[in-house]
């Protein structure tokens, strides 16, 4: 059968169409193939070369990732990363679902709103705005912060110049700035969730726990399984709000790999050793998206 | 032969105009060309930029200046990479204006033409201090041609000094237990033991820490820079006498805690303030009561001085003309002005003597007293790495997440490692 639809000379009304598809396809692959394929190849390549025309370009192997895993550095940044992804998607999601579930029950719709907003304003505003306003609330001695401590009689925390508080605080600003998002998509799902279940359930006396954990998170179990990867995936490259709180420090106390990237690639010109970082960092990114993947087809009800 | 004789007579006449100030009466040139200008720096400089080109354009009405800005806003390092796009993408400008801290990583990929000749036939640049000069050449050839420049000065807010009773530093000059002292008196807590106005601001940025290493005779590299020096006793001695500051003294906050303490100088909440010529600027808008002096000294009274140059592209198509907008660029007139509204201090010796550029603040005589003892900041060709190593260990040691003998140990290595691949680059 295959080889006699294979042999079937093709009409003429066949063959225009397939043109025109091509033609319709041609624009987005064009657009595709120069901005996303080809950069990546060409990082990938890259990773292998020592680049800089001016001087010559070399073929270097392995060199540059080599430095990469080799660099004492590496390793705390590596798992700086790690560790900034993981409690930020734990909190972003967790506290935009807490939201949401608080948000989605009967109150006056002037009220709902008024809330909403709230939550949802400091997504959009701009996180290098944000993040200048956040260094004010963190300063030592003279941020807001620490202020109201010393007002209250406690002493005044070194939010971003110690190196076990920093993290924590970048980790509050970002989850101050990105939940609300989290929220808004929460209760689209919420209300979703068919009403004459949660009623019966009602009726048969469930506790509220038991069917938040028995109806409402199954029936969002996608939702949230989306959030938890669009959420590591933009916490795996976090850059500007760290940049403009610690500038990666104290030290290396809180510098992420797409700081480093971006340090070594634009700012020391070290090109090659930038795109090793960047195909590593792509790699771990698929290795984490794999696992939630993994996971998700014993949790995600479908 | 005659493209040297051309150039000579278009320059020469260039800077007759410029001394004299003739106004309209140029000799006009019907050169016909289009020249791109990189400059860099904030307003002042765009305005000063923009009459420079004017003024030029009068000698040269049919050569279009197309004049793109860069604010500097994320670094020299981006700079360099962004000019080392245009030279790779075959789209470089025809005059490039940078600052020291780029001159070996462009002048080793050798981007741009040895202006020797053009310096020889410009008696006027004789007017610029001798060491701008001689610090903007590479391998004994003359690259550069310096504009304003600022070396770091120690800030004061008088009212706070008067408030607490404490003398200024007597001709600006002292030392550094003096300055530790005064640093003690002009920190105030209030009654919870918050501050409420700090002594100094221990720096976190490269270029305003070099003082204090330079002051104690020593440096982060060595003196000619290629390599490091961290392991100098007088490194930790410096790193420790600001350490102490803020962990002894309480004089200061961690450096790099929380946004970058202009503001709070301006507000009053700090009373001393390393910074160079810019911030003068905003002292006048905010009516700061400032003044400036010396560095203190420790061992030497050196500080660290930076300064921008125009450097002239190899691919240039017409570099005569290219000299011409230079010196329009680097004259009196146009550094007076840069230097007036905040640029930097003027390279010329008659600009920063222009009683416009002295008004304020009241011992802005001190800038250029001070440069005979000015050492310049160290740039060798991989100064943007050099340098994330230097402030990353800094900070790290400023706040106690690493022994002052541990970080400068480390530093050293990573500051190795680094120039060995510099070496095997090039």
């Amino acid at each position: 059968m295959t080889t006699a639809t294979a042999l079937r000379p093709r009409s003429e009304l066949s063959r225009a169409q397939a043109r025109v598809g091509y033609l319709f396809i041609i624009p987005t692959s064009v657009l595709y193939f120069t901005f996303v394929l080809a950069p990546v190849v060409v990082t990938a390549i890259l990773a292998f070369t020592y680049f800089d025309p001016l001087r010559g370009t070399k073929w270097v192997g392995l060199d540059n990732f080599i430095r990469f895993f080799t660099d004492r550095r590496s390793l705390q940044i590596f798992w700086n990363t790690l560790r900034f992804a993981f409690f930020a998607v734990t909190f972003n999601v967790s506290v935009g679902l807490i939201l949401a579930l608080a948000l989605n029950r009967a109150m006056p719709g002037w009220l709902l709103y008024f809330f909403r907003l709230a939550f949802f304003l400091p997504v959009i505003i701009a996180a290098a705005f944000v993040a200048i306003v956040w260094s004010y609330f963190y300063g030592d001695d003279l941020g807001v912060i620490n202020y109201y401590l010393r007002l209250i009689g406690l002493p005044g925390v070194h939010w971003l110049t110690d190196s076990a508080n920093a993290m924590t605080s970048i980790l509050i600003m970002d989850v101050w700035k990105n939940t609300g998002f989290f929220m808004v998509i929460f209760i689209a799902a919420l209300q979703g969730v068919p009403k004459n279940i949660i009623e019966a359930a009602v009726m048969d006396g469930t506790p509220a726990w038991r069917r938040f954990f028995r109806i409402t998170l199954p029936w969002i179990s996608p939702v949230v399984f989306f959030c938890n990867v669009y959420c590591s995936i933009g916490a795996l490259q976090v850059f500007e709000s760290i940049v403009i709180l610690t500038q990666g420090g104290p030290g290396d106390a809180t510098r992420s790999l797409s700081i480093l990237i971006v340090e070594e690639g634009f700012g020391s010109y070290e090109i090659g050793y930038a795109a090793a970082i960047s195909v590593s960092m792509t790699l771990l990114i698929l290795v984490i998206t794999g696992i939630q993947q993994i996971v998700s087809r014993r949790l995600v009800q479908q | 032969m005659f493209k040297l004789s051309r150039r000579s007579f278009v320059l020469s006449s260039a800077a007759l105009a410029a001394s004299t100030s003739i106004g309209g009466a140029y000799a006009q040139s019907n050169d016909t060309a289009t020249l791109q200008l990189a400059g860099f720096g904030g307003d002042a400089e765009a305005t000063a930029i923009g009459h420079a080109i004017e003024r030029f354009n009068k000698k040269y009405p049919n050569v279009k200046v197309e004049l793109q800005m860069d604010p500097i806003s994320t670094g020299w390092g981006d700079y360099v990479t962004k000019v080392l796009g245009q030279f790779n993408a075959g789209a470089p400008a025809d005059v490039y204006g940078t600052a020291i801290e780029t001159f070996q990583a462009f002048a080793s990929r050798d981007l741009f033409l040895p202006l020797d000749d053009y310096v020889k036939a410009n008696p006027e640049f004789s007017d610029f201090a001798p060491s701008l000069l001689d610090q903007s050449k590479y391998k004994g050839k003359q690259i550069y041609i310096p504009i304003g420049w600022n070396n770091i000065m120690i800030n004061y807010n008088r009212d706070l000094f008067d408030k607490a009773g404490v003398a200024y530093p007597k001709d600006g000059n002292w030392t550094w237990d003096e300055f530790r002292e005064v640093a003690k008196k002009l920190t105030i807590k209030d009654g919870s033991g918050t501050v409420t106005q700090y002594g100094y601001e221990v720096p976190n940025q490269n270029f305003f820490i070099q003082p204090w290493l330079f002051s104690n005779g020593t440096g982060a590299l060595n003196a000619d820079w290629t390599g490091s020096n961290m392991l100098d006793p007088k490194v930790a001695e410096s790193l420790q006498f600001l350490h102490d500051l803020i962990h002894v003294d309480g004089s200061s906050p961690i450096p790099g805690s929380g946004a970058p303490m202009d503001n709070q100088f301006f507000a009053g909440q700090v009373a001393m303030i390393s910074r160079g010529h810019w911030i003068v600027q905003g002292a006048k808008t905010n009516g700061v009561n400032m003044d400036i002096a010396n560095v203190p000294s420790k061992t030497s009274p050196d500080t660290v001085i930076g300064f921008g140059g125009y450097a002239v592209s190899k691919t240039a198509a017409r570099p005569d003309l290219a000299q011409a907008l230079i010196t329009e660029l680097t004259s009196a007139e146009t550094q007076i002005e840069e230097g007036v509204g905040g640029g930097g201090v003027p390279g010329r010796k008659s600009a920063a003597e222009d009683p416009a550029f002295g008004e304020f603040p009241p011992s802005a005589g001190l800038y250029y007293a001070s440069l005979p003892n000015t050492k310049a900041v160290p740039s060798p060709a991989n100064f943007q790495e050099v340098e994330k190593i230097f402030i990353r260990y800094y900070t790290a040691i400023m706040a106690d997440e690493v022994s002052i003998a541990d970080g400068v140990k480390q530093a050293h290595d990573e500051l190795e490692a680094s120039f060995a691949r510099l070496k095997a680059a090039s």
